[in-house]
């Protein structure tokens, strides 16, 4: 791959591609790496003081990532193949979020869905909603891309623009449906609700490292399908040349469609776990396309691995940007956010992993 | 260049305008005093964010969903500053923090201009709506600065007095700015410094190759586009007398946004033609029984109808219908593309980036 | 985005024809208000008493009075709708209206108060200020109400009541918008408050914590905004004054979700901690607290969001014993407020077993109070509604839950109740609340904690200080 004889080129010459740097490209690279220091050593003194907090937040961190990474990984599969940045993808999340809870409580009942009842929420009851919300929520994102999408391929903004458009007539219909209340979707009663870490006697709750495993699956599931099969090969092949791609008679549209319909069950099951994991809430469409979007920017667009690496750093600045700011500023931790996107962006506009058009 | 010759077309294209502008004039003897402050003022500052958004989106191909985030800035600035209810408890001149509040903004504006300068199309787009929406979480969490249920009764110059019990003066105040935003953003389409961020827009690798700096160009444009937003801000503040994080949340942005496109995102006029659209539709539909509480998807299907089926907004409608009649019923007359060379030209659907 | 081709005009005419019908009617429905006096969009209102277009100003033996009413039909609040309206209409309901559907939202028709016919408009805001105002505005100036109820949340009540004083000519009553600045600091004249605020809903609270349970330190963790800052401020205040100390206070973002970061920073050898955070994300926080450290409920005091039988019933089992204050008893068996209570689900059967609801509780005691202040003046608005307001002033209002007054900022002095969340025994899966006592006569100064010179609740104020105890707590005299 191109990447790799860059690389080398690369390794070869550093000292000197430093030196044909300007100078202001050069001041920027030292000033964040300045920074980068300075984190790792506030975090690394705040972490010796409290060992047992920063377990905690570091797992914290980790199982958002998890959580952000299934999340994003759509968001980047359907924008790194067909160029769609889709904005109704947090629509999708929380759609699937509602349509499980929904179907949880038909099944159970009412009764496990509230928060965590006495009585039994089996592994079904949340295995089903969950496998009829993503399919549910699969579908839509199929009907929405063949309906809306496909006929104006190439024409970035206007899909764009469309997709936001029905993101927001989702977000008002799913108002009136489902209402504005938080909901929490149960998890299965089998699951313990805690388990030790054998670090520092402390324990952990269960189901968070349940996502975070269900995360690393779903990261190795893609990348053996991208790597390794042929639709993963179209897929590879297709972002690197759509026309050619179909010159050689390979059904592109199909695989469009099969595409963005794994990108749409991606955000579901990103739904449904962050439902049960936190809650399903009317506010999960914009602070999912938000994530969405940053763990994108970070990682570049397009890149598996990308995701991966921004899913975390987003996840771990959520979580320890919260603990870690000195007390009377967490509720500047936002502006941590704004602060890892700016450095990100300074070095590298495309993202860490991100390739030009 | 020689003058413009006065055409079927030509007429038709802005004869409504100005006749719009003249019913205008006359405002607060036509409109009762609730519909001029509630309807019509809140249509001329929506229209002058709408035209920040379409200045860098049809001149210089930056697609911006940040401006409303950059007119709560400026807003947010000087709500502080001034006397409130709620914020930090400085009180200065409420011209002083106007102005301050407007710099403000446009530092900003250049900060994150620079950040993102080196992005194009859709990543921009991106980048800007991140921007938005952590400048809201910002604003939502720093109560320091948010107040206590947002800032009120923020202070105003005497000039622009009460928007309820006066509405006429703000409301003159608001058509005098849109009025010099116009014809600025016009003016400065022509101007050397527009013609390069035209041309950045059109191609920014042939630009850097004839030696201009484009992500200082970027950077510029987007400081320029902000300083439009912070004009839109300052009055939105005065014409609510408070401002709130809510009132900068992602449905405004997107409210803008939808302004825009209704309007005609390539269009300057269309900024104004979307808000009066988007503000008189509100206003009816608030009133109707069916409706009323499903104002956001009714204006969403609106925005999907034209985005699918007239992408050029209602001014690109027009523009058709211009043509159309132009075409049918004019005489001979120079064509089309020269009576259009003065108005930006309908860009591609996005610069390619080098 | 090019102008399209020839083969999209047929497109584009359609679309123009659609365009042009669309901006035709509304050219028709915005006719009437290109006229200076305003307002003819009498036709688009709630279905209402049949008097036609009502006349504003001084309503003289049976003309008819125009009320307008506004809660949240968007946003967070907006599932709540229903009760504001519910509890809204049971005054008019009680004195011979009829609901012209089961969506109390629909209104109702045959209103009538003290001889005069009553005409009910629609609003809806979406718990901002800025739309609240615009909504204010357009019942206010468009629709010319004489009186207005609404709104809902508490940072759309300090901007409805700033509003307020730019329309003397109109009377504003709050629906159950709870910050405590809208009377304490606005103080605006023609401004009503017939409830208890934020702040006076976690009367009796302090005490119970300090002489009850015996916490002597105690952490509070709220969401970072208006609302739980009043509710904690409240707590402060009574826990302080009596001698309690409030060693942290935890608030974690707007919108933030994850709270477990939150929960690890809440020291382990605290005695107590009182709970602020709302709505959304009570659920969220309660199931994150069981996960990281187990049982809840000897340990926390909770705010008015536990009690809401909307949320119990998603928190279910898991904060049964948990102690909680409010403005309402929903356990109540005096024969007024069985009679509120059987009388709203008769109306509206869909908002069975929310009679307890402050939404509702709030708005029925808003229209209540302007019945009865009509009711005495036999419907005279004149000169500004100069006799209504002194009698809304002087008003003892009998509610179902006790006598309200109102203090010299037009703001409400009633009982507020202490509760306990227990196990569900009607077997309607929600978890019994229990009124274990009634404290008397809140006044929102907290026996002059809280005054206009105070700063208003925010995430260091008030100061945690010994001060004069409420006349209510044991250390004040009462108990």
């Amino acid at each position: 791959m191109s990447e790799a004889t860059a690389a080398t080129a690369a390794d070869l010459d550093w000292r000197s591609r430093i030196a044909a740097l300007p100078p202001g490209a050069l001041a920027l690279r030292i000033a964040v790496a300045v920074v980068v220091v300075f984190v790792a050593v506030w975090v690394s003194y705040k972490a010796y003081g409290d060992p047992r907090q920063f377990v905690i937040v570091g797992l914290n961190g980790l199982t958002l990532a998890g959580l952000y990474f299934v999340v994003a990984s759509g968001f980047t599969l359907i924008f790194g193949l067909m160029r769609v940045v889709n904005m109704a993808h947090g629509s999708l999340y929380m759609l699937a979020g509602f349509f499980a809870f929904e179907l949880q409580e038909r099944l159970t009942g009412g009764e496990a869905t509230s928060a965590f009842g006495t009585s039994e929420a089996g592994v079904g009851d949340w295995i089903i909603p969950l496998v009829v919300a993503c399919a549910a929520v699969g579908v839509i994102g199929l009907v929405m891309q063949q309906v809306f999408l496909r006929w104006n391929q190439g024409q970035d903004l206007r899909q764009a623009l469309i997709t936001i458009a029905i993101s927001i007539i989702i977000a008002d219909q799913s108002l009136a449906h489902f209402g504005g209340i938080a909901e929490a979707i149960a998890e299965p009663t089998v699951f313990p609700d805690s388990v030790s870490i054998f670090v520092y006697d402390l324990s952990y709750p269960f189901f968070r490292i349940f996502v975070l495993l269900v995360a690393i699956a779903v990261g190795l599931g893609l990348w053996a399908v991208i790597m390794r099969t042929r639709f993963g090969m179209i897929i590879r092949a297709g972002v690197d040349d759509r026309q050619m791609v179909s010159a050689l008679g390979i059904n592109i549209q199909l695989v469009f469609a099969a595409a963005f319909l794994l990108g749409a069950v991606l955000a579901g099951l990103g739904g449904v776990l962050g439902g049960t994991m936190i809650s399903v809430d009317k506010a999960n469409d914009t602070q999912y396309l938000l994530i969405s979007l940053i763990v994108v920017i970070i990682g570049g667009m397009g890149s598996l691995a990308g995701a991966a690496i921004g899913a975390l750093a987003l996840g771990l600045v959520d979580s320890f940007g919260d603990v870690y700011l000195p007390a009377g500023y967490t509720n500047y931790s936002v502006l941590l956010v704004f602060a890892l996107l700016v450095l990100v962006l300074a070095v590298r506009p495309l993202g860490l992993f991100g390739r030009p058009a | 260049m020689r003058p413009p010759a006065l055409t079927l077309e030509r007429a038709l294209w802005w004869g409504p305008g100005l006749a719009a502008v003249l019913v205008l004039l006359f405002g607060p003897l036509l409109f009762s005093d609730f519909y001029l402050s509630a309807v019509i003022t809140k249509a001329l500052w929506l229209g002058i964010a709408a035209a920040s958004l379409i200045f860098l989106a049809g001149y210089v191909g930056m697609v911006s969903l940040g401006q409303v985030a950059l007119y709560g800035i400026a807003g947010f600035a000087m709500a502080n500053l001034v006397t409130a209810d709620g914020g930090s408890k400085v009180a200065w001149n409420p011209w002083l923090g106007t102005f301050a509040g407007v710099l403000i903004c446009v530092g900003v504006g250049l900060f994150f201009g620079a950040i993102a300068s080196r992005s194009y199309g859709i990543y921009f787009l991106m980048i800007t709506l991140a921007f938005a929406v952590i400048t809201y979480f910002f604003f939502a969490q720093v109560t320091e600065l948010s107040g206590f249920g947002g800032v009120n009764n923020v202070e105003r110059p005497d000039i622009v007095s009460n928007p309820v019990a006066d509405p006429a003066n703000l409301f003159y105040i608001a058509l005098g700015l849109s009025a010099a935003v116009y014809l600025l953003i016009r003016y400065l389409g022509r101007t050397p410094f527009g013609l390069a961020l035209q041309g950045v827009r059109d191609d920014p690798s042939r630009m850097r190759s004839l030696g201009y700096n484009v992500p200082l160009l970027r950077m510029l444009a987007f400081g320029l586009g902000a300083l439009i937003a912070a004009v839109a801000g300052i009055l939105s503040v005065w014409w609510n007398t408070r401002i709130s994080p809510g009132s900068i949340a992602l449905p405004q942005t997107l409210d803008v946004l939808v302004i825009a496109v209704i309007g005609g995102l390539y269009r300057l006029e269309g900024a104004w033609v979307g808000a009066i659209v988007f503000a008189v539709l509100d206003n009816w539909t608030r009133g109707l029984e069916l409706v009323g509480e499903r104002f956001n998807t009714v204006i969403g299907v609106v925005f999907l109808a034209i985005v699918l089926l007239s992408p050029g907004g209602l001014m690109g409608i027009w523009e058709s219908v211009t043509d159309f009649v132009g075409r049918r019923f004019g005489g001979a007359r120079p064509g089309p593309a020269a009576a259009r060379a003065e108005e930006p030209a309908a860009a591609k659907d996005t610069p390619q980036p080098s | 985005m090019r102008v399209p081709s020839e083969g999209s005009r047929t497109r584009l005419w359609l679309l123009l024809g659609a365009l042009t019908l669309v901006l035709a009617a509304i050219a028709a429905g915005c006719g009437g208000d290109d006229e200076d006096d305003g307002g003819a969009a009498a036709e688009e209102t709630t279905p209402a008493a049949d008097t036609g277009a009502g006349d504003t100003g001084a309503a003289a033996e049976g003309e008819p009075i125009k009320i307008g009413i506004f809660s949240n039909n968007e946003g967070a609040f907006a599932p709540f709708e229903g009760q504001t309206w519910g509890g809204a209409m049971l005054p008019l309901i009680n004195r011979g209206a009829t609901p012209v559907s089961g969506d109390p939202t629909d209104g109702v028709e045959n209103a009538v108060i003290a001889g005069h016919p009553i005409e009910i408009v629609y609003g809806g805001s979406d718990s901002t200020p800025d739309k609240a105002v615009e909504e204010a505005r357009r019942l206010v100036e468009q629709e010319q109400v004489d009186i207005l109820v609404g709104p809902l949340s508490g940072s759309e009540g300090i901007a409805v009541a700033n509003y307020s004083k730019e329309q003397p000519q109109v009377t504003f009553v709050n629906g159950i918008s709870g910050a405590q600045d809208t009377t304490l600091k606005v103080r605006s004249p023609n401004f009503f408050r017939f409830h208890n605020d934020g702040t006076q809903w976690t009367a009796g609270l302090g005490d119970y914590a300090y002489n009850e349970l015996g916490w002597r330190n105690v952490v509070t963790i709220g969401d970072d905004y208006d609302f739980p800052y009043s509710q904690i401020a409240g707590f402060v205040a009574e826990f302080c004054s009596i001698g309690g100390k409030v060693t942290e206070r935890l608030w974690p973002p707007l919108g933030e979700e994850d709270y477990s970061s939150y929960i690890t920073q809440i020291p382990e050898d605290v005695d107590g901690f009182f709970m602020g955070v709302g709505g959304t994300g009570t659920v969220a926080f309660v199931k994150q607290y069981e996960q990281l450290r187990g049982n809840l409920a000897d340990r926390i005091m909770g705010g008015i969001f536990m009690t809401d039988p909307v949320i119990l019933e998603e928190l279910g089992n898991q904060v049964v014993g948990v102690v909680t204050a409010g403005m309402t008893a929903g356990d109540s068996q005096e024969p007024a407020y069985l009679e509120y209570s059987e009388g709203l689900a008769e109306a509206y059967p869909e908002l069975e077993g929310t009679a307890s609801s402050v939404f509702a509780y709030g708005y029925y005691t808003a229209m209540e109070a302007i019945a009865q202040g009509l009711e005495q003046v036999e419907g005279d608005l004149s000169d500004d509604h100069a006799a209504f307001r002194e009698a809304l002033t002087n008003l003892e209002l009998d509610a179902p839950l006790g006598t309200i007054t109102l203090d010299e900022n037009r703001q409400a002095i009633m009982d507020n109740f202490l509760q306990q969340i227990g196990e569900d025994t009607t077997g309607d899966g929600v978890p019994d609340v229990k009124t274990i006592k009634t404290i008397p006569e809140v006044d929102q100064t907290f026996a002059g904690f809280f005054s206009p010179e105070t700063p208003s609740p925010d995430r260091d104020d008030p100061k945690c200080e010994k001060a004069t105890p409420p006349p209510w707590t044991q250390q004040g005299g009462g108990g």
